[in-house]
């Protein structure tokens, strides 16, 4: 009898190590003794590569040097980046490619809303419970936790980014006509849905499809909205090369200064406008959304350490505004990582972020906004202004944080946010 | 075929007893008229001999026998895919010749395969039924009569497979759910769905094409007689001349290609890039943003490498695949029709916003924005529907459905990006299965799906543009597996039969391997065709 016993304690035991054998290995896949394996899709060639083809390789930098000096308890970080094209079939094969082939152990820095969209869903992220972080994406979808239950977006939403520029647009230019050029998708749904939360109506949209902007259609739309008088508003909310398209268009119509130019966050990095041929006397005054610090700001202690970075270990290479937005993302990682203690498990890495996020140290000027109910990074925004150097300084001389949310809240002013420290070293020692 | 412990005996008994249905409804005199020759295979590893039997079942379906000298003791079945149910008339325009209704019997997949399974040891039989079209009944009778025969004929084979190719793979999923006994193991591949199912794919982008571009297409509704086939033949043009134009207007001008001259639609629709419209249908359709050319991913070296593959590329792949799939509506509305005494196609109630779903916002860029999308389906909406009759449609739902009754042994294969029989029609088998499983209809453990995915990249650029295949990509496109993947599979199956189990998750992992393409994933679950959604 008792004999049996120990028999059957011997079967149970053998059963549940069985039966919990395979969740476990998916709480540490792709983490060994030794590394932790993590993965990116985003685009490195085309025209999107030229936008933001930079963020993969600024993240790898940054993981370089923390692995350099120690890595993450102990562990080496390694990235594995696929590229993606920027295209909806190329996002899902570099997706399903990173978790079921590369067996990474989170995705992080995912770029594009509608890549995204289509890579987080071919990899069964949701059922692999893949972490998911810090999308590079305001799509305000993400922060569905139903549809996107392992999601954590870096971005604020296009809606708050929106509402802001609805805000700026209406204490600084009252009375000008206001004109927006949008990309037609989500992203720009999003804004329009912003916009529209914040009451403001455009006197005439021009919606585009992703790629569909070039420098004749830009010339088309400037050329219907010319004679409009006084120094109209021109809201752009689309991506880089849009942006280019519409500056570009304007230099030769000779109306770069016959309007106000407020760009989104998403297609405003003057290096990148610079580096496409955009005159410096173009992008001087052009507005700009952003939650970042500018690039170029080598007084900005976050900025300095990441060019530090950025000179060791990525040599030759420019650092701009997408170079400081990959690094800043590596290091929101590493403390992600730190958090979740030296027992690494998917869970316990998503759980970390939701109750220590919102407090990493982290580049952002405005205050970061993780929490239990909320998967969006960003909450908020400054306004700069680019000046012919590609210097973004803050608009009106003096530096305003807008908060808000996706919704009908108001946008107001955060006076009492202070960043984080800059950890030592650019080495972040949370816990 | 069973092993003889007492529950596997009651499985043998039954099997038994169906057999003997089958030996008593079958008259002797089956294969009568049967002729055998003794034929020779050369091989790489040296020669292959086996004796070929060709014959007529008591039905009138012809058939064919191919038994190896070696034979290792399984019989493979094969149950070919869909044929023209009427021939069609030589086309000097289009340079295209008669096509006579093909009867004659099908062994395998292609000769490649046949040869190597014989090589391999492996009888192989097959049949080609005497009706052809959407003859999944006929099929299944007649895969029936051939396995029967092939047993009266040959004692010594111990374990049959039954495999087939879209709507042959149907057909093995028909037989095996509703003669398990007669069979050890099954092999459907890039198995069809439901008439109704792939009638409503296919028919929602035949009426997208009638209404939006060419509204001289009739689509459904054939008249009976030589009326009703030279409407039929007079849709064939108009769809090949619809599409033939709005290939042409995209070459011309690929970023704004303009509407065909045939179409009624009204001038700020026709203001959006037909190939924006053609995307849309195929979303809406459930047609494959991969095609033969066009991977979804990649352009031309340089800036335009983006548009390219976002806007571009998946349209065009839309438009190489919907060709095939408005064809195959034409001749497949025009045969169910004639079968089913009515028309069966409908679309009386079909919300199309509701088909596109998040694709809408997902493939954006292709759509040439979401406004556009939603100019277009507010059209559609307003578009008069083709509404079936009841009588007609459910004589085609008399027809064999999947239940997912598994008994044997059955392993799948199937495309993530076939055009044709798409990838959901697996997953259909496999969503049903899990519902027998759970209603207590049918056991854990009798089904694995192996899905094929071609390369992640595969369009190719030439000074013209992109470079079509001369090889059929493999991974999309219709039933385009290798010789190697089909022999992967079926060696396989042969083991499943003689062991009764499908193999482990490791063992499939192991023989896969090597292939690039295959992959198994319980994960990986592909939309289910629009009709089931």
């Amino acid at each position: 009898m008792k004999r049996l016993s120990i028999v059957s304690a011997v079967i149970a035991t053998g059963a549940m190590v069985l039966s919990t054998l395979p969740a476990q290995a998916a709480q540490t896949t792709g983490v060994t003794a030794n590394e932790i394996k993590l993965g990116i899709s985003s685009p490195t060639s085309g025209s999107a590569g030229l936008v933001y083809g930079n963020v993969p390789g600024a993240m790898k930098a940054y993981f370089d040097y923390i692995n350099a000096n120690g890595g993450v308890n102990g562990r080496k970080i390694k990235l594995v980046h696929r590229n993606d094209k920027y295209t909806v079939r190329g996002a899902a094969t570099s997706t399903f490619d990173l978790v079921y082939e590369d067996n990474v152990f989170a995705v992080v820095g995912a770029l594009g809303t509608a890549t995204h969209q289509s890579g987080y869903k071919a990899a069964s992220m949701a059922v692999e419970n893949v972490p998911d972080l810090f999308v590079n994406s305001g799509w305000s979808g993400f922060n569905d936790k139903v549809a996107y239950p392992t999601t954590f977006m870096l971005l604020p939403t296009y809606a708050m980014e929106a509402k802001v520029m609805a805000k700026v647009v209406k204490d600084n230019f009252p009375g000008q006509a206001t004109f927006l050029v949008a990309q037609n998708d989500e992203f720009g749904d999003d804004a329009r849905a912003g916009f529209g939360a914040a009451s403001h109506k455009f006197t005439r949209e021009f919606p585009y499809p992703q790629g569909g902007m070039d420098i004749a259609t830009a010339r088309t739309i400037l050329e219907a909205i010319k004679a409009v008088p006084g120094k109209p508003v021109v809201v752009l909310f689309g991506t880089g090369d849009a942006t280019v398209a519409m500056l570009k268009a304007a230099e030769e119509l000779s109306l770069t200064k016959k309007f106000t130019w407020l760009a989104g966050s998403v297609g405003a990095d003057a290096n990148t406008l610079l580096a496409l041929k955009v005159k410096p006397e173009t992008i001087d005054g052009v507005l700009s959304a952003s939650f970042m610090p500018d690039a170029k700001d080598l007084t900005d202690p976050y900025v300095k350490q990441f060019v530090a970075i950025n000179t060791k270990y990525r040599k030759g290479k420019a650092f701009d505004n997408y170079v400081l937005a990959g690094m800043n993302s590596a290091m929101l990682t590493v403390q992600a990582l730190r958090a979740a203690g030296p027992n690494l498990t998917r869970d316990g890495l998503m759980k970390a972020i939701e109750t220590k996020g919102s407090k990493f140290a982290s580049a952002g000027l405005v205050p970061l906004g993780y929490s239990a109910t909320s998967r969006i990074g960003y909450n908020g925004y400054w306004v700069s202004q680019i000046n012919a150097k590609g210097e973004g300084k803050p608009y009106g001389g003096k530096l305003v944080i807008y908060t808000t949310d996706s919704g009908a809240g108001a946008v107001t002013e955060n006076k009492t946010f202070v960043r984080p420290t800059m950890p030592k070293n650019g080495i972040p020692t949370n816990k | 075929m069973k092993n003889t412990n007492l529950k596997k005996g009651f499985v043998a008994l039954i099997a038994s007893t169906l057999v003997a249905v089958f030996t008593v409804a079958i008259p002797s005199s089956a294969s009568a008229a049967e002729t055998c020759t003794k034929e020779y295979l050369t091989t790489v590893s040296g020669g292959v001999d086996f004796t070929k039997c060709v014959g007529t079942d008591v039905n009138g379906s012809k058939y064919e026998i191919r038994m190896p000298a070696k034979f290792n003791g399984t019989l493979f079945t094969y149950a070919h895919g869909i044929r023209y149910g009427v021939a069609l008339p030589a086309n000097p325009a289009a340079g295209t010749p008669a096509v006579p209704i093909n009867y004659e019997p099908e062994v395998a997949p292609t000769e490649a395969v046949a040869q190597s399974m014989l090589a391999a040891g492996y009888a192989l039989a097959g049949s080609g039924a005497t009706s052809q079209g959407w003859n999944l009944t006929e099929l299944t009778d007649a895969t029936l009569q051939v396995l029967q025969i092939a047993r009266d004929k040959y004692s010594k084979i111990s374990k049959v497979v039954a495999w087939g190719n879209s709507l042959g793979g149907l057909t093995t999923q028909a037989l095996s759910e509703q003669f398990s006994g007669a069979i050890d193991a099954a092999l459907p591949m890039c198995m069809a769905d439901s008439a109704q199912a792939e009638i409503t794919m296919a028919g929602d982008f035949l009426w997208g094409l009638k209404v939006l571009f060419n509204p001289a297409i009739k689509g459904t509704g054939y008249s009976a007689g030589q009326t009703g086939y030279i409407e039929m033949l007079g849709d064939l043009a108009q769809v090949r001349a619809t599409l033939t134009e709005i290939r042409t207007a995209i070459i011309a001008d690929p970023l704004r290609p303009k509407w065909p001259t045939t179409s009624t639609a009204p001038a700020n629709l026709q203001a959006i890039p037909v190939r924006a419209a053609v995307m849309l249908l195929g979303l809406v359709s459930g047609i494959s943003t991969q095609s033969n050319t066009y991977d979804g991913v990649a352009g031309p070296p340089g800036a335009s490498e983006t548009t390219f593959g976002a806007a571009l590329s998946p349209a065009l792949a839309v438009l190489e695949n919907g060709a095939e799939a408005a064809g195959l509506a034409v001749l497949a509305n025009y045969d169910m029709e004639r079968r089913a005494s009515g028309v069966v196609f409908d679309n009386s109630t079909t919300n199309y916003s509701t088909r596109l779903g998040t694709a809408g916002t997902t493939y954006a860029a292709a759509l040439s924005g979401l406004d556009a999308a939603r100019g277009i389906l507010l059209y559609l909406s307003a578009m008069p529907r083709v509404k079936s009759d009841p009588a007609a449609v459910a004589t085609l739902n008399s027809i064999y459905q999947i239940q997912g009754k598994i008994e044997v042994p059955t392993i799948a294969l199937s495309a993530t990006s076939d055009h044709i029989t798409p990838a959901g029609a697996a997953q259909y088998l496999i969503n049903q299965y899990n519902d027998a499983i759970d209603n207590g209809k049918a056991k854990a453990g009798k089904l694995v799906v192996i899905w094929n995915k071609p390369p992640n990249e595969y369009t190719k650029f030439g000074a013209s543009g992109a470079i079509t295949p001369t090889v059929p990509t493999n991974g999309v496109g219709h039933c385009t597996f290798t010789t190697a993947q089909v022999m992967t599979v079926a060696k396989m199956a042969a083991t499943a039969a003689k062991t009764g189990k499908i193999p482990s998750s490791t063992a499939v992992k192991a023989a896969i391997k090597s292939d690039e393409n295959l992959f198994v994933n319980p994960n990986y679950k592909p939309d289910l065709l629009k009709f089931r959604q």
